[in-house]
C-alpha cells in the first residue's frame, strides 16, 4: 500500500515539475503559501467561541459563571497543543482531518441543541477546513520532501471518541460544552502549529512554495515565542 | 361506421380547441382517434418520424408520416391519399414526398421560428378528410455558453451568482449553477424562469475555502457550460457596513473631528480598508478622507483641517484591504460639531443719519451684518460698539442686536465695532461718521448692474482716491411700499460683486453705491436693476386726448412701477377697424401720447396698446373711438360763408328793397286811402272849376272814373312858414273845392286839383273808424253843377288795414313842415309817401314805366301823351295812387280799359313832372324838399 502510494506520489511529483510546480490538486489551489494561508485562517475563525460555543450556552442556558466553571474540555477528546507540535505536516494534516471527522459527527449530534444557521455554519466550516486539509496533504504528498510525510514521533495518540453518552441532560450538556470548548481550543492550537509552517516557511524561502515544499516539512519545534503566545490553561493530558 | 365518423368529427373539433397542448396529449389523442372501434385495442392509423418534435431555426426538417395496412384496407387509401397540415393550413404539395405505398414525407427547409401541430392526412373514398397522427413542431436555438459568471456574498448571507445567458433561445432553458470543493460537490443551485440569469446558493458560504463554480444551460436543441472559475469567496465578499458609534470634538483644536466605529468581525481575520467621506451639514458635496490613511484595519480617525463651530456630516465603508471583493454600503451618516474659535472677521458696519428734531445733535443708527457662521466661528455673544468724539471721552455700548441708534452732536465721529463669542473677541471694524457740513465727493463711474446665473451683480469703476470699502445698499420700488434698504459691504479692492439678499423675480431694485474713505462717505451712485425681468402684469391704458376726421391724439400713462416687471422697452399701439386689418405700431417708450394719422372719416377704431419688456409684453384693454365725419372748423367753414352769403345777400334785399321801397310797396302793399276819414260831405265847394275842365278835357264823353278824396290831416308840428302858407292856400283852396268832391274815396294825386283837408274836429272821427276802414269809390257821377255819364256810388268791402302813421316817421317831419297843426299829421303822411318817391327813384320809375309802355298799346300811349301835353293841370305824381287803386278788388268792376286808361295818364303825368320842371306844380317849392303836397 505505502508502495503504491509512493509510486503515485512520484508520478504526481514528476508531472508537476513538468508543470512548474502550479498544477492545481483538483480542485485545490496549488498555491502552497495561499493554502496555508486559507488554513490559518480558517483556523481562526473557527476557534472564535461566538461561531458555536457561545450560541450553544446561550441556547442551553449555561451563561453562568458557575457553569462557565464546569465546562471545560475533557481530556483525550483533542489532542494536546504539544502533540501537534510534535507531529509531522502529514501526520499533522491526518490528525486534523481524524479530528474534523470527530466534529463533525458531534455536531450531528448537537444538530437539535444548537441554532441552526450556527450548526449549519458550523458544519460547513468543519467541511471546509478538511477540505483545505485535504488539499495541504495532497500538496505535501505531491512534494519532493521525504519528511512531508514520514512522522518523527508516533501520532497524539488514540483518535478521540465522540464522548460518551452523559448519565443526565445536564451532564450532557455540560458534556457537549466541554466538548465544544475543547473543539475551539483545539482549532485554535491548530492555527498556531500552521502559523508555525508559515514561519518557517519565511524563513526559508519567502516566496517559493515550491521550493519550501521540496525542502519538506521539517518536523521542528515551534517558536518559543509563538509558544508563549498559546493560551494558557490546556487540559491536562 | 358512421358512428365512427361522427366520432373522429367530433375528436378533430376537440384537436383543434385543444391545439395548444403538448405533443404528448396531442399524440395521445391520435391514438384515441384512430381507434376503428370502441371497445377495442386503441392502435394509431399511422405515425409520424421522428416523434421530436423541436427543430432548430434555420435547418430543414423532414417528417414521415407511415400509414398501417390495416388502415388502408379499411379506408382504400394509400401514401398518396396523405396531406399534411400545420395548425389547419395545408402543407403545399410541392412540400410532400411519397416514398412508397405506404409512407409520405414533407420538408420544412430554413425553418422559421414555430410552434405548431404537424398533422397527417388522409383523404378517404375521395372527399373525407380525417387526422390520423400528428406532432408538435417547436423551433429554436440552443443555449449559448453563459459569461461572465461572477459571484457576490452579502455578509451574513448566502452567495449568489450571476451570469450573461447569451442569445435568446426561444424555448425553455433551464440555467443551473454547480459549485463544488475539491472534496465534495453541492447541490445544484437551479435558476428561477423569472430569474434566468442569477442564482443563490442554498449553503452558507465557508470563508478560507477555495470553490469552484460554473453554468450549465440546457434546453431540447442542447447543453452548454459555462468557464468555471475559482476562487476563495472571502474575495467575494461584500461586508456589513460599519457602524459609526461617535464623531467627537476637541476643545484644543478647533479644526478637528474624531470619528469611531464599529464594523464586520472579519477584521479579526482579515484586513480591512476604509472609505470615509465628511462634509458640512448644508452642503451637498463630500470630501474624501485620503485613502492611504485609512488602508488598514482601525476603528477610529481624527478628520482635520476643519472649520471651528461647523456641523460635519461622516460615513464609512469597507472592504478587503486587497481590493478583492466589494466595497460595503455607505454607513449610516453620523454629525458632529466643531469647537468654537475667535471670530475670524470684523462685521460688515454702516450707518444711518435719521431725522432728529433736536437742534445742534443728529440721530444715527449704527447698523452692523451678522456674521456668517463661518466668520463668526462660533455663537456670537454680543457686540461691542464704541464712539469716539475727537478729543473726547469713547462712549461704550455692548449690543446684543445688530443696530445700534445714538443722538450725536454735528461733529465728526469714529466708531468701532467688535464681535465676541466663546473663545474671543473679532477684530475691530471702524466707520467715521463725518461731521453735519461734511461734503462727499469722489463718486464712483459707470456703474452698472445685470443679473447672471440667478444672481444681481454690480459692477462699477472706482474713484481715483483710496477707497477703504464700498457699501451697496438696494431696496425695492414699488408704488405700494416704501424703500426699506438692504445693505452689503464690499472691500476697497472690489469692483464687481452680486448682491447677497434674498432678491425676487420681476422686483425694480433701486441700488446705491457709496464708497467709504478715511474721512467719511463719499458720493453715493444709484441704479435700477431687475433680477429678472418679466412681462408687465397688465398694458397701458390707451384713450384720445382729440380725435380728428382723419386723425386721433391717443395718451396714456406710464405702467406703475409695481406692474412694469421689467423696464419698458417700447410700446406698440394695435388699432383695426370693425372690418379692417389691426395695424399696430411700435412707440418708444418714452413717450405718453401718440397721434394716429391716415384714419377714415366717421369710422369706429378699436385701439389698444401693449407694453413690453425684455421678457414680453402685455396687451391692455381695448379702447373704442369714432372719427367724426367734418373736421374741426369744416362745419363753421361752411356754415359761416353761407351765413355772410345769405346775411349779404339779405342785406342786399334790404338795401334794394329800401331802395326801391316806394315801388315795392307800389306793387304789393299800395297806400290805400282810408275812407273813413274822407269827408264828402266837408267836400271843398270851391275847387277851381278848371280842375273840372281838364277831367272834362281828358274824358270829354264823361266817362271819368272816379275822383277819390283823401282826408288829410296836417301835422301842426314845426309848421314852417312856408308850408303854412301853402297850408293856408290849401285850406282856402279846400273850402272852395269842398262842394264838388264827391266824398268818398279817389286818389289824392288825382284828386290834387280838388284836395280836401280835414280839420281837426273830423280828425276825430277819423280815429274812431280806423279799425275797420270802408273803401269807398265815387264815381264820376256829377256833383251838384255836373252831372256825369255814369253814375256809380260803390261801397268798397274791404278790410284792409289803413297804413300806420308810424311806418313812416319822416312823413310826420314832412307833415310837420308843411303844416304845424296836429290834427292833419296821418293824412299828410299819405301825400309825402306817394309823391317823394318818384323824387327819389326817378330812374327806375323810368324804366318801370316804360315796361309798362311797352305793355299797353301804342294807341293808348299816344293817346296819353296828348293828353298830358293837352292839359297841364294833370297830376304826374299821382300815379302810384292810381295803382293802387287797381289793384284793389274793386278795380275789376271797372274792367281793363279803365284800368289801362288810369295807368297811362299816371304815368304821362309822372314824367311831366320830371321834364317840364317844378313850375308845373301847383303847390309852392318850398313843398317839395319833404314831398309834395297834394295839389
Amino acid at each position: 500500500m505505502r508502495a503504491q502510494r509512493m509510486q503515485r506520489t512520484l508520478l504526481s511529483l514528476v508531472l508537476r515539475l513538468l508543470l512548474l510546480c502550479t498544477v492545481a490538486t483538483g480542485k485545490c489551489s496549488g498555491k502552497y503559501h495561499e493554502l496555508l494561508l486559507q488554513l490559518q485562517r480558517q483556523a481562526d475563525l473557527m476557534q472564535d467561541p461566538s461561531t458555536l460555543l457561545d450560541p450553544y450556552i446561550h441556547l442551553q442556558g449555561l451563561h453562568s459563571p458557575v457553569l462557565q466553571e464546569h465546562c471545560r474540555e475533557r481530556p483525550g477528546d483533542f489532542p494536546s497543543e504539544d502533540a501537534l507540535w510534535r507531529l509531522s505536516r502529514q501526520d499533522f494534516l491526518q490528525t486534523l482531518n481524524t479530528t474534523l471527522g470527530l466534529i463533525l459527527r458531534m455536531l450531528s449530534a448537537l444538530q437539535q441543541d444548537l441554532p441552526e444557521a450556527a450548526h449549519q455554519q458550523a458544519e460547513m466550516n468543519v467541511r471546509g477546513f478538511g477540505n483545505n486539509i485535504h488539499c495541504m496533504a495532497q500538496l505535501l504528498r505531491g512534494s519532493s520532501d521525504p519528511k512531508a510525510a514520514e512522522p518523527t514521533q508516533p501520532g497524539p495518540g488514540p483518535t478521540p471518541l465522540p464522548p460518551t453518552p452523559p448519565s443526565s441532560t445536564f451532564q450532557r450538556k455540560l458534556r457537549n460544552c466541554g466538548f465544544l470548548r475543547g473543539y475551539h481550543r483545539f482549532m485554535r492550537t491548530a492555527g498556531q502549529v500552521l502559523r508555525g509552517w508559515g514561519e518557517r516557511q519565511g524563513r526559508s524561502r519567502r516566496h517559493s512554495p515550491c521550493r519550501a515544499l521540496k525542502r519538506g516539512a521539517r518536523r521542528t519545534r515551534p517558536f518559543p515565542e509563538i509558544r508563549r503566545l498559546a493560551p494558557r490553561g490546556q487540559p491536562p493530558r | 361506421m358512421p358512428t365512427q365518423i361522427l366520432q373522429i368529427a367530433f375528436i378533430q373539433k376537440y384537436l383543434c380547441k385543444m391545439f395548444t397542448l403538448q405533443t404528448w396529449i396531442v399524440q395521445a389523442l391520435f391514438i384515441f382517434l384512430t381507434t376503428e372501434s370502441i371497445g377495442e385495442l386503441i392502435v394509431p392509423c399511422a405515425h409520424i418520424h421522428p416523434e421530436s418534435s423541436v427543430v432548430q431555426l434555420g435547418s430543414n426538417f423532414t417528417a414521415v408520416c407511415v400509414l398501417k395496412e390495416k388502415c388502408m384496407d379499411d379506408y382504400h387509401v394509400t401514401a398518396n391519399d396523405i396531406f399534411w397540415k400545420t395548425g389547419r393550413v395545408p402543407v403545399p404539395y410541392e412540400q410532400y414526398s411519397v416514398i412508397n405505398r405506404t409512407a409520405s414525407s414533407v420538408t420544412f427547409p430554413n425553418i422559421t421560428l414555430i410552434n405548431a401541430l404537424l398533422t397527417c392526412n388522409i383523404r378517404m373514398f375521395g372527399q373525407i378528410n380525417r387526422s390520423v397522427y400528428g406532432i408538435r413542431i417547436i423551433s429554436g436555438l440552443p443555449p449559448e455558453k453563459p459569461k461572465n459568471l461572477s459571484c457576490i456574498v452579502n455578509e451574513g448571507k448566502k452567495m449568489m451568482c450571476q451570469w450573461d445567458p447569451g442569445r435568446e433561445t426561444y424555448l425553455e432553458t433551464n440555467y443551473t449553477l454547480k459549485s463544488e470543493w475539491a472534496t465534495e460537490k453541492f447541490d445544484d443551485c437551479k435558476a428561477k424562469r423569472d430569474t434566468p440569469t442569477s442564482c443563490t446558493v442554498d449553503y452558507p458560504p465557508v470563508y478560507f475555502v477555495n470553490i469552484e463554480v460554473w453554468v450549465e444551460a440546457e434546453n431540447a436543441l442542447g447543453k452548454v457550460t459555462s468557464d468555471h472559475i475559482n476562487f476563495d469567496p472571502v474575495d467575494k465578499v461584500k461586508l456589513n457596513p460599519p457602524h459609526i458609534l461617535s464623531v467627537n470634538s476637541s476643545k484644543e483644536l478647533s479644526s478637528i473631528l474624531k470619528l469611531t466605529w464599529t464594523d464586520s468581525r472579519f477584521k479579526s481575520f482579515i484586513t480591512l480598508k476604509y472609505d470615509i467621506q465628511y462634509r458640512t451639514k448644508d452642503a451637498s458635496t463630500w470630501n474624501q478622507v485620503p485613502p492611504e490613511d485609512t488602508s488598514s484595519t482601525r476603528s477610529s480617525f481624527t478628520v482635520q483641517d476643519l472649520k471651528p463651530f461647523t456641523e460635519y456630516v461622516f460615513r464609512i465603508r469597507c472592504m478587503k484591504e486587497d481590493g478583492k471583493g466589494y466595497w460595503s454600503d455607505w454607513s449610516e451618516e453620523a454629525s458632529g460639531i466643531t469647537y468654537e474659535d475667535r471670530p475670524s472677521k470684523a462685521p460688515n458696519f454702516w450707518y444711518k443719519i435719521e431725522p432728529s428734531h433736536a437742534h445742534g445733535t443728529r440721530s444715527i443708527q449704527l447698523k452692523w451684518k451678522t456674521l456668517p457662521p463661518f466668520e463668526a466661528n462660533g455663537k456670537i455673544l454680543d457686540y461691542e460698539v464704541t464712539l469716539t468724539k475727537w478729543k473726547s471721552h469713547s462712549q461704550n455700548y455692548t449690543v446684543k442686536d445688530t443696530k445700534l441708534t445714538v443722538n450725536l452732536t454735528n461733529d465728526r465721529y469714529v466708531a468701532t465695532l467688535t464681535a465676541r463669542n466663546l473663545v474671543g473677541k473679532s477684530d475691530a471694524s471702524v466707520l467715521t461718521i463725518p461731521a453735519w457740513d461734511f461734503q462727499a465727493t469722489h463718486p464712483i463711474t459707470d456703474l452698472k448692474a445685470f443679473p447672471k446665473d440667478n444672481v444681481l451683480w454690480v459692477e462699477w469703476t472706482a474713484p481715483n482716491e483710496s477707497v477703504n470699502r464700498y457699501i451697496l445698499e438696494w431696496c425695492v420700488l414699488s408704488d405700494k411700499s416704501p424703500c426699506i434698504p438692504d445693505w452689503q459691504q464690499e472691500d476697497g479692492t472690489v469692483h464687481r460683486t452680486y448682491l447677497r439678499g434674498n432678491l425676487v423675480e420681476s422686483k425694480c431694485y433701486l441700488i446705491t453705491v457709496t464708497p467709504v474713505y478715511d474721512d467719511g462717505p463719499g458720493s453715493p451712485k444709484h441704479i435700477k436693476a431687475y433680477l429678472k425681468q418679466a412681462a408687465p402684469s397688465r398694458g397701458p391704458t390707451v384713450r384720445t386726448k382729440k380725435v380728428g376726421k382723419n386723425e386721433a391724439v391717443l395718451e396714456w400713462d406710464h405702467l406703475p412701477i409695481d406692474v412694469q416687471n421689467g423696464f419698458i422697452r417700447n410700446y406698440t399701439i394695435f388699432y383695426r377697424t370693425v372690418i379692417g386689418n389691426e395695424i399696430a405700431v411700435n412707440v418708444d417708450s418714452s413717450h405718453t401720447e401718440y397721434t394716429l394719422s391716415s384714419l377714415t372719416s366717421d369710422t369706429l377704431y378699436m385701439v389698444r396698446m401693449a407694453a413690453y419688456t425684455d421678457e414680453g409684453g402685455k396687451d391692455g384693454p381695448e379702447f373704442t373711438f369714432t372719427t367724426p365725419k367734418f373736421a374741426q372748423g369744416e362745419i363753421e367753414a361752411i356754415v359761416v360763408p353761407v351765413c355772410l352769403a345769405f346775411l349779404l345777400t339779405t342785406l342786399l334785399g334790404v338795401l334794394f328793397c329800401f331802395n326801391k321801397r316806394d315801388l315795392i310797396k307800389k306793387h304789393i302793399w299800395p297806400n290805400v286811402p282810408d275812407p273813413s276819414k274822407s269827408h264828402i260831405a266837408q267836400w271843398s265847394p270851391h275847387t277851381p272849376p278848371r280842375h273840372f275842365n281838364s277831367k272834362d278835357q281828358m274824358y270829354p264823353d264823361g266817362n271819368f272814373t272816379d275822383v277819390s278824396v283823401v282826408e288829410i290831416e296836417a301835422n301842426d308840428k314845426k309848421p314852417f312858414p312856408e308850408d303854412l302858407k301853402s297850408l293856408d292856400l290849401f285850406k282856402k283852396e279846400k273850402v272852395n273845392t269842398e262842394g264838388h268832391s264827391s266824398g268818398i274815396g279817389g286818389s289824392s294825386c288825382m284828386s290834387s286839383s280838388r284836395p280836401s283837408i280835414s280839420s281837426s274836429d273830423e280828425n276825430e272821427s277819423a280815429q274812431n273808424t280806423s279799425s275797420t276802414v270802408q273803401y269807398s269809390t265815387v264815381v264820376h257821377s256829377g256833383y251838384r253843377h255836373q252831372v256825369p255819364s255814369v253814375q256809380v256810388f260803390s261801397r268798397s268791402e274791404s278790410t284792409q288795414p289803413l297804413l300806420d302813421s308810424e311806418e313812416r316817421p319822416e312823413d310826420l317831419q314832412l307833415v310837420d313842415n308843411v303844416d304845424g297843426s296836429d290834427g292833419i299829421l296821418p293824412r299828410q303822411r299819405y301825400f309825402k309817401q306817394n309823391c317823394s318817391q318818384h323824387e327819389t327813384s326817378p330812374d327806375i320809375s323810368h324804366f318801370e314805366r316804360s315796361q309798362q309802355v311797352s305793355s299797353v298799346n301804342e294807341e293808348d300811349f299816344v293817346r296819353l301823351k296828348q293828353q298830358q301835353i293837352s292839359d297841364h293841370i294833370s297830376q304826374p305824381y299821382g300815379s302810384g295812387k292810381m295803382k293802387m287803386f287797381q289793384e284793389v278788388p274793386a278795380v275789376d268792376a271797372f274792367g281793363p280799359g279803365i284800368e289801362g286808361q288810369v295807368e297811362r295818364f299816371e304815368t304821362v303825368g309822372m314824367e311831366d313832372a320830371v321834364d317840364e320842371g317844378m313850375p308845373k306844380s301847383y303847390l309852392p317849392q318850398t313843398v317839395r324838399r319833404g314831398g309834395y303836397m297834394p295839389q
